[in-house]
C-alpha cells in the first residue's frame, strides 16, 4: 500500500513546457476515463452475459483462443473470459467500496481533527502515529487470514482500514492549512459563519485533492487484493481474481500465454487508466 | 555599535575601469521589457533607478549581469574596462561573476543556502578557494567581523535577521573583489534602520573607487546614496540625471507623480476625527457617542512572548472611537502581533483586555497580502455579496462603495489571483466597511505595493474610514507613512537578533 | 547578544522521544493485532497445529487437546494476551509450534537474511530512481524526461509480483542469467533486490526530480553562482545538498513499503527472511512466530524512520515545523 501524501507532493508541476502541458494532459486524461469506462463495462455486463466462471470442462484443457472462447480456456477447462470479467468485478467493486469508507471515514476525521484541535486532534492523530508505520500489508495480511473461507467482508475491512490514516494525514493537513489562512480568519471577522467557510473554502480546496486521493486509492486497493490473491491468503483458489489468476497461469505461460496476458493486460490497464485520471490542478 | 566597513578587497591598485552598454533591449514573446540606448557607470558616482513593477529596471540589471531567466531574449552590448560583451552570450559574463561583476539579492534571506554556515558561505566567494581553504575563512571573518557580525560566523542563516542577511550577502558577493556592484531592490524585506547601515556600505563601496548601480523604488535609498539616478517607466527611461535634481525638481508628470507618491511627501493629512461637540460635526460621526467615555479596546499591562523571545511587556494601550493608531518599529518587533492580540485573533500571554460591547464582531482586518485574505477558488464578487447578505446591506450601498474606491464593477467578476494586489485590497476595503466597523486594522496593508499603487489605495482607505468614522490601527515600518495617517503611535523595540 | 544565536538544539530529543513513543504505540498495536486475529481463528487453531507437527493422519482430539493444554490456548483472552505482553517485555518470545526452536533464534536468521534484501533493494531503489531523476531534472520536459514519466508510472502499476514474475522470466528462464529460486550465495539476491528496488525507484525518481529542479531554479543557486562559484562545485554542495534535504524525508516513507514489498518478494522469490517466514506462520497458524515477525517488521519501519530522521536533522539545521507530516 503505497502513501497517498507524498506521492501527491511529489508529482512534478509542470515546468518549461507548461503551455503545451495543459492540452496533452487533458487529451491523456480522456484516454484514462474511455480506457476505464471500457474496463467497468467489462467488468459489469460480462458476468451477466457470459456464463459460470466455475465451469470446468477438463477436456478443453488449455485451448488457445477461438470465436467461441476469445480468451481460450485455462488447465480447468475454464473459460479464461469469463473468469476475467468476474475477477474484474470483484477488483473494482471491492476497491470502490474500500475507498468510499476509507476516504469518508478519513476526510471527516481529518477536517474535525482540524477544525477542532485541541484534544479531539491529539488522540487522532497519535492514533494515525501507530498505524502508519505498520506495513498494512501486514494487517491486511494478518486480517485476511481470517477470511478463509471466501469471506470478502474481512479483506474489505482490512484494506479499508489500511488506508484510511492516509487520507486522515492528507486532509487534516491541507485542512489546517485552509482553515488557518488569513482568508479564514478575515471570514471570522466578517461574521460569514461556518457553513460559508465550508462551502467557500473547504470544499473548493479539498475537492481536486480528494479526488487525486480517491484515484490513487483505487490503484491501491486493487493492487493490494492482487498481492494477497498472489500469496493466496483471503482470496484463495477457486475464486477468480486477478492476482490469483496470474499466479496459477504463470507456470503455463509458454504453452498458453493468453492465460497471462489477459489478467495481466486488464489489471495494467486498470491500474494506468486509474493514475492517469487524478487531478492536475491539485498539484498546488 | 559601530561598523567598519571595509574597503572593497582589489580595488586598489586596479585600473579604474568603467562600465558602458550600449542597445540594451529585453523581449519576451514580443513584447519591449527594457530598451535602454545607454548606459554608463562610473566610479564614485553610484547610478540609482527607480521606478514601479514592470518598468523594467530590475530586468536592466540582470541584462547587465547575465542573470537574465533563459526564456527572455536580449540584446546589446557591454564593455567593462577593455573587456567587450555581448549581451546575448549569457555565458560569456560567468567567469566574471564574483571577481568583477557582484549582484546582491533582493531577498537574502533565501538567496543564503539554509545548510551552510555563515562563515562557508562567504569564503565560498574568494579568489583562493577551495585551494587556500583557511585563507578565505580568515578573511570571510576578518569582513563579517568589519560588518559587525562577528558572533553570527558560525550560524546558520535562518538565524539571521533581514539585515544581517544583507550584510552576509554582501560580504559574499564581494570578498571576491568585485569593483562593480549591481545591487536589486536592497530594501524590499528590510526596515529603516538596517536600509541604513546599507546605504552605508554602498556608499563606502563607491567612495572607494567602485562602480555601483542600485535598483530600488526606495526613494529615501536614491537619495541617501547620491550620484544620478534615472526614473524607469514602461521599458524606458523617462527621466534621468543627478539625484537632487530628478527627485526634487523633476521635469516629467511622471516623475513629478512619482515623487509626490512618497508618503513623507503627503501634502494632506487626513482630518482628524474630534471628540463630539469639540470638532466640525459631518457624515460618519456617529451622534451620542461621546469619545472620551468607553474605549473600543482598551489593554493593560499586556504580554507577549514567541518562543524565548519578548515581544513586548508592560504595554498600556487605550484606543477610543475614531483615534487612529500607529503601531511602528523594525521587523520582529512584534506590531502585527499585538495587532492581532488588540482584536482579539491571538491571546496575549498576560495583562487584561477590555473590548467595548458595541465593538463585538464590528473589528475588521487588512492583510498585507490581501489574495491570502480571498477564498482562493472563488470570484472575489461572491466574498463581497455574501458579506453584503450577511450583514443586510443593500446592494445599491455595494455598488456605491465600490465606484467610490475607484474600481469598476466588472472586477469583481475575477477571481483573487486575476486582480492585482493594490486594486484587491481596495475590494478588501469595501468588503471590511461593509459592516459598519468601529476599528479597523491595517497590517502592513501597503507594504507591497509600488509607491503610486500605494498611494491610491491609501486614499481609498482614508477616504472611507474618514467617512465612516471609524478607528484605524496602522502597522507599518514606514514612519513616513504613520506620520501621514495617525496621531497616536506606539513604537516596538528592537529586534533582540541585531 | 550571541546568546541569541546559539539556543540550545532540542530537535534530537524531540526526535527520539517521538520514535520511542511510536515504538511501543506500533508494539502494542501490533501485539493486539496478532492477538485478536488468532483467537479469532476458524477451525480449531490447536488441531491444526498438532496436525502440522504430527501430520494429518496420526492427528486426533486427544493430540489436539494437548497442544490446547500446552499452549495454554483454553485461557480467557485477555489472560493470554497478559502473558503475552509479559513475556514480551522479558523479550521472551517463546518457541515456534512447528519447528520447537526458541522464536528468537529463528528471528535472528531470518532477520538477517531480511536486511540483506532490504539493503540491496534500497540501493538499486536509491541508484536507478535518483539517477533517473537527476538526468531528467537537467532538461525538464526533455526525453530523458518523459522516459522516466512512463517508466514511473508502469513500476506504480505494477504490483511487485508480478513485476518479480517478469524478472524472472526475462532474466531467469529467457536469458539463463540468475538463478529464480534462492540457493544462497550472492547471486540469488540479484533477482529479488532488483524486483524491489525497481519497485520503489518510481517514488525516489519523481521525487528527485522534483526536488532538483526546484532547488536548481532557486535565488539560492542562482547567488551561489554569481558569487563566483564554479559550476561543479554548485551542483555538488549547494544543489545536492539543498535537494538531498526534500528527498531523505521521503525515504523513510519508503520503509513501509519496502516492508510491504519484502513480504511478497520474499515469497516469490523464496528467499529466507522475515516476510516469508511470516506468510508460513500465518498459513500453519503458528503463533508465536507469527506474532514476533509481526513485531520484528512492524519495528523495522519505526527503526527505519528513525535513521531517516537522525540523517534529515544532519543535513537539514533549520528547526523542524513543530508538526512535520510524518
Amino acid at each position: 500500500m503505497s502513501t497517498a501524501l507524498h506521492e501527491l507532493s511529489a508529482t512534478p508541476a509542470p515546468t518549461g513546457a507548461a503551455v503545451h502541458r495543459p492540452r496533452r494532459r487533458s487529451r491523456a486524461r480522456r484516454a484514462c476515463a474511455a480506457a476505464l469506462a471500457l474496463l467497468v463495462g467489462f467488468a459489469l455486463v460480462g458476468p451477466l452475459v457470459l456464463g459460470d466462471p466455475a465451469a470446468q470442462d477438463l477436456s478443453r484443457f488449455l485451448e488457445p483462443p477461438s470465436w467461441g472462447e476469445p480468451l481460450g480456456t485455462d488447465d480447468y477447462g475454464r473459460s479464461v473470459l469469463t473468469r476475467l470479467a468476474h475477477a474484474t468485478r470483484l477488483s473494482l467493486v471491492l476497491a470502490v467500496l474500500c475507498v468510499a469508507t476509507a476516504l469518508v471515514l478519513g476526510a471527516t476525521t481529518g477536517v474535525l481533527a482540524a477544525w477542532r484541535g485541541g484534544w479531539v486532534d491529539a488522540v487522532l492523530r497519535g492514533v494515525s502515529e501507530i498505524f502508519v508505520a505498520l506495513p498494512a500489508l501486514l494487517v491486511v495480511l494478518l486480517v485476511a487470514a481470517l477470511a478463509s473461507g471466501g469471506s470478502l467482508v474481512a479483506i474489505y475491512v482490512g484494506i479499508a482500514l489500511a488506508q484510511w490514516v492516509e487520507y486522515f494525514r492528507v486532509v487534516r493537513a491541507r485542512a489546517g492549512l485552509v482553515l488557518g489562512s488569513p482568508a479564514v480568519e478575515a471570514a471570522g471577522l466578517l461574521g460569514l459563519g461556518r457553513l460559508h467557510v465550508v462551502r467557500r473554502h473547504l470544499l473548493p480546496d479539498l475537492r481536486p485533492l480528494l479526488t487525486t486521493l480517491a484515484s490513487l486509492g483505487m490503484v491501491t486497493s486493487v493492487l493490494a487484493m492482487s498481492t494477497l490473491g498472489f500469496v493466496k491468503v483471503g482470496l484463495e483458489p477457486p475464486r477468480a481474481e486477478l492476482g490469483l489468476m496470474i499466479t496459477e497461469s504463470f507456470p503455463f505461460y509458454d504453452v498458453a500465454p493468453w492465460m497471462v496476458l489477459g489478467p495481466v493486460g486488464v489489471l495494467f490497464v486498470l491500474t494506468v487508466s486509474l493514475l492517469g485520471l487524478r487531478d492536475g490542478e491539485d498539484a498546488a | 555599535m559601530s561598523t567598519r566597513t571595509p574597503a572593497p578587497t582589489g580595488t586598489t591598485g586596479r585600473l579604474r575601469a568603467d562600465l558602458a552598454a550600449t542597445d540594451v533591449v529585453v523581449r519576451h514573446f514580443g513584447r519591449t521589457l527594457v530598451d535602454v540606448p545607454r548606459l554608463h557607470l562610473q566610479p564614485h558616482r553610484p547610478l540609482t533607478v527607480v521606478g514601479e513593477s514592470g518598468s523594467g529596471k530590475s530586468l536592466l540589471a540582470h541584462a547587465l549581469m547575465g542573470t537574465l531567466a533563459p526564456e527572455l531574449e536580449v540584446t546589446g552590448a557591454m564593455r567593462v574596462g577593455e573587456a567587450s560583451f555581448d549581451l546575448a552570450d549569457r555565458r560569456g559574463r560567468r567567469r566574471l561573476w564574483g571577481r568583477e561583476l557582484a549582484l546582491l539579492p533582493q531577498e537574502p534571506v533565501l538567496a543564503l543556502d539554509p545548510t551552510m554556515r555563515v562563515r562557508q558561505q562567504v569564503a565560498e566567494g574568494a579568489a583562493g578557494w577551495p585551494a587556500d581553504r583557511r585563507g578565505a575563512l580568515r578573511g570571510a571573518d576578518e569582513r563579517l567581523d568589519g560588518l559587525g557580525l562577528a558572533h553570527a560566523a558560525g550560524a546558520y542563516p535562518h538565524r539571521l535577521s533581514g539585515g544581517m542577511a544583507q550584510r552576509v550577502a554582501y560580504a559574499a558577493a564581494t570578498i571576491g573583489g568585485a569593483h562593480v556592484l549591481v545591487v536589486d531592490e536592497p530594501s524590499k524585506a528590510l526596515d529603516r534602520p538596517a536600509v541604513d547601515r546599507l546605504a552605508d556600505l554602498l556608499l563606502a563601496h563607491a567612495a572607494a573607487g567602485g562602480l555601483l548601480l542600485t535598483i530600488t523604488h526606495d526613494l529615501r535609498l536614491a537619495r541617501a546614496l547620491g550620484g544620478d539616478a534615472w526614473v524607469m517607466r514602461d521599458a524606458a527611461v523617462v527621466e534621468a540625471g543627478p539625484v537632487e535634481e530628478v527627485l526634487e525638481r523633476p521635469s516629467t508628470d511622471y516623475a513629478r507623480a512619482l515623487t509626490g507618491a512618497d508618503p513623507a511627501r503627503w501634502s494632506r493629512r487626513w482630518p482628524t476625527v474630534h471628540p463630539a461637540g469639540t470638532g466640525p460635526s459631518g457624515p460618519g460621526v456617529e451622534p451620542g457617542v461621546e469619545p472620551g467615555v468607553e474605549p473600543v479596546v482598551e489593554g493593560r499591562d499586556l504580554r507577549k512572548a514567541y518562543g524565548d523571545q519578548c515581544l513586548f511587556a508592560g504595554l498600556d494601550v487605550t484606543i477610543r472611537a475614531g483615534e487612529r493608531w500607529a503601531l511602528t518599529g523594525p521587523s520582529g518587533a512584534g506590531k502585527t502581533t499585538l495587532g492581532d492580540v488588540l482584536l482579539g485573533l491571538t491571546p496575549a500571554d498576560g495583562g487584561r483586555l477590555r473590548r467595548a460591547d458595541r465593538a463585538a464582531g464590528r473589528l475588521q482586518k487588512l492583510y498585507q497580502d490581501p489574495a491570502l485574505s480571498f477564498p482562493r477558488r472563488v470570484p472575489v464578487a461572491l466574498s463581497v455579496d455574501d458579506t453584503a447578505r450577511r450583514h443586510g446591506v443593500d446592494p445599491a450601498r455595494v455598488a456605491m462603495l465600490v465606484e467610490q474606491v475607484g474600481l469598476s464593477p466588472d472586477l469583481l467578476g475575477r477571481r483573487p489571483d486575476q486582480v492585482s494586489g493594490g486594486e484587491l485590497q481596495r475590494v478588501a476595503v469595501v468588503r471590511a466597511m461593509l459592516t459598519r466597523p468601529v476599528l479597523l486594522l491595517a497590517d502592513e496593508a501597503t507594504s507591497r505595493l509600488d509607491l503610486l499603487t500605494q498611494q491610491v489605495t491609501v486614499e481609498a482607505l482614508m477616504g472611507q474610514v474618514v467617512e465612516d468614522g471609524c478607528g484605524l490601527i496602522v502597522v507599518t515600518h514606514d514612519e513616513a507613512l504613520a506620520g501621514a495617517l495617525t496621531e497616536h503611535r506606539i513604537t516596538l523595540g528592537d529586534d533582540p537578533r541585531r | 547578544m550571541a546568546a541569541a544565536l546559539s539556543v540550545p538544539d532540542h530537535r534530537l530529543g524531540r526526535v527520539l522521544v517521538r520514535r520511542g513513543l511510536q515504538a511501543v504505540g506500533v508494539a502494542l498495536a501490533v501485539s493486539a493485532v496478532c492477538f485478536w486475529v488468532v483467537q479469532r481463528l476458524p477451525g480449531d487453531a490447536a488441531y491444526r497445529i498438532a496436525a502440522g507437527r504430527y501430520g494429518y493422519d496420526l492427528v486426533d482430539a486427544e493430540a489436539a487437546a494437548s497442544v490446547r493444554a500446552e499452549l495454554g490456548l483454553d485461557r480467557p483472552a485477555w489472560q493470554q494476551l497478559g502473558d503475552w505482553l509479559l513475556q514480551l517485555v522479558q523479550l521472551d518470545l517463546g518457541r515456534s509450534l512447528v519447528t520447537s526452536q526458541p522464536v528468537a533464534e529463528e528471528l535472528a536468521y531470518y532477520l538477517t537474511g531480511t536486511l540483506q534484501l532490504a539493503a540491496a533493494a534500497l540501493v538499486v531503489a536509491v541508484v536507478v530512481g535518483a539517477g533517473l531523476g537527476v538526468l531528467a531534472a537537467r532538461r525538464p520536459g526533455g526525453v530523458v524526461d518523459r522516459f522516466t514519466t512512463a517508466y514511473v508510472a508502469s513500476v506504480r502499476a505494477l504490483p511487485p509480483f508480478l513485476l518479480g514474475l517478469l524478472l524472472v522470466l526475462l532474466l531467469s528462464a529467457q536469458l539463463g542469467l540468475l538463478p529464480a529460486v534462492s540457493s544462497g550465495g550472492p547471486r540469488a539476491l540479484v533477482l529479488p533486490a532488483l524486483t524491489l528496488g525497481v519497485g520503489l525507484s518510481g517514488l525516489v525518481a519523481t521525487v528527485t526530480r522534483s526536488a532538483v529542479v526546484e532547488v536548481a531554479a532557486s535565488e539560492q543557486v542562482r547567488f551561489a553562482r554569481t558569487k563566483g562559484l564554479a559550476e561543479r562545485r554548485v551542483q555538488a554542495r549547494h544543489v545536492a545538498r539543498n535537494a538531498a534535504v526534500t528527498i531523505v524525508p521521503y525515504l523513510g516513507v519508503q520503509a513501509v513499503v519496502l516492508v510491504e514489498g519484502v513480504v511478497v518478494v520474499e515469497s516469490l522469490f523464496s528467499w529466507q527472511g522475515l516476510g516469508h517466514a511470516l506468510v508460513h506462520a500465518v498459513f500453519w497458524r503458528d503463533v508465536p512466530m507469527l506474532q514476533a515477525t509481526a513485531l520484528v517488521l512492524a519495528l523495522l519501519v519505526v527503526a527505519v524512520n528513525t535513521v531517516v530522521d537522525l540523517v534529515g536533522l544532519w543535513l537539514d539545521p533549520r528547526p523542524r515545523a513543530l508538526e512535520g507530516v510524518r
